[in-house]
């Protein structure tokens, strides 16, 4: 769990920061299914619906935590919009699923023409990534998980942190992206049961 | 010299309000230049300088991806028209 480090004043006066950024917009975002429910320093949850659809289904809630912000940038979980609990894995209502190209791995020791470009695959990959044991959690640089795994050790928060990639607006925008706005529709899985005979006419 | 709007070649100029990374700011351009014209200065306007200018993406007020390599003629915008521009999801998972 974070701590703060960073005199509280600071992370504080980030926060409020983030909390004006978004209510000075909060009509627009509100047109679009973004909902600020609640902002208590360190943390801010806004819920997300999904206005295309139709009933507008509220989708999921983001919870973010500015503790020792910015000196670490926020946690960001996908949280039940009713309980504020995070998901589970096997509960989340997206994963964020976004299309990267990535070259096709070539046998090592192959003998290649000169110019040869290797074959580009197309995959899709969830933003939200989860660990046994762990909470799922929004995998992109400015956000402290991000940040905290051994994986991501070569990219550092400070390389970010001036851009703004810890900002509350520019999270959500990628989560609206990638999990909100690509939704079409439902799907709607039915059980049949037999219910009786039809029958064409009563006999006299 | 009156200011008609239009600067010689370049067509009506239009106004922009660029909110980036949830903060506005103000950033003027003609017609026919690319849309992607207006990025430089919102990023220095705004004070984001640790990211490239093609890291970021805009979008207009319903979230919808503008194509920054159009003339700002074919977006048909109003005089006055509010952008919003974030910084791109880039490496993850």
């Amino acid at each position: 769990m974070a701590t703060q480090s960073v005199d509280p004043a600071v992370s504080r006066a980030k926060f409020e920061r983030q909390v004006a950024s978004f209510r000075e917009l909060e009509a627009d975002y509100s047109r679009r299914g973004w909902f600020l429910a609640c902002a208590n320093f360190p943390k801010i949850l806004v819920l997300l619906a999904a206005p295309q659809l139709q009933p507008a289904p509220l989708v999921t809630g983001v919870r973010f935590d500015f503790t020792d912000y910015d000196l670490h940038p926020p946690s960001v979980k996908l949280v039940n919009p009713f309980s504020g609990e995070p998901w589970s894995a096997d509960q989340l209502p997206t994963r964020l699923m976004r299309r990267t190209e990535v070259e096709a791995q070539m046998m090592p020791g192959m003998n290649l023409p000169p110019g040869f470009e290797p074959a580009k695959m197309v995959q899709d990959q969830p933003l939200i990534q989860d660990y046994p044991g762990e909470d799922p959690f929004l995998c992109i640089a400015g956000v402290r998980e991000y940040h905290d795994h051994p994986a991501h050790s070569g990219d550092a928060w400070e390389l970010h942190r001036s851009s703004g990639a810890g900002g509350i607006i520019r999270l959500l925008e990628v989560i609206d992206t990638y999990g909100l706005r690509p939704l079409t529709g439902f799907n709607v899985q039915l059980e049949t049961r037999i219910t009786g005979f039809s029958q064409a006419e009563v006999p006299a | 010299m009156a200011d008609d709007g239009k600067s010689k070649g370049k067509g009506k100029q239009i106004d922009f309000t660029v909110v980036v990374n949830g903060e506005p700011t103000t950033v003027k351009a003609h017609e026919g230049e690319r849309l992607s014209a207006i990025i430089p200065e919102a990023l220095r306007e705004t004070g984001n300088s640790g990211q490239p200018p093609e890291n970021w993406e805009l979008r207009d007020e319903d979230g919808k991806l503008l194509d920054g390599e159009q003339l700002i003629e074919s977006f048909n915008f109003p005089k006055r028209v509010r952008l919003f521009l974030n910084l791109k999801a880039g490496v993850g998972g």
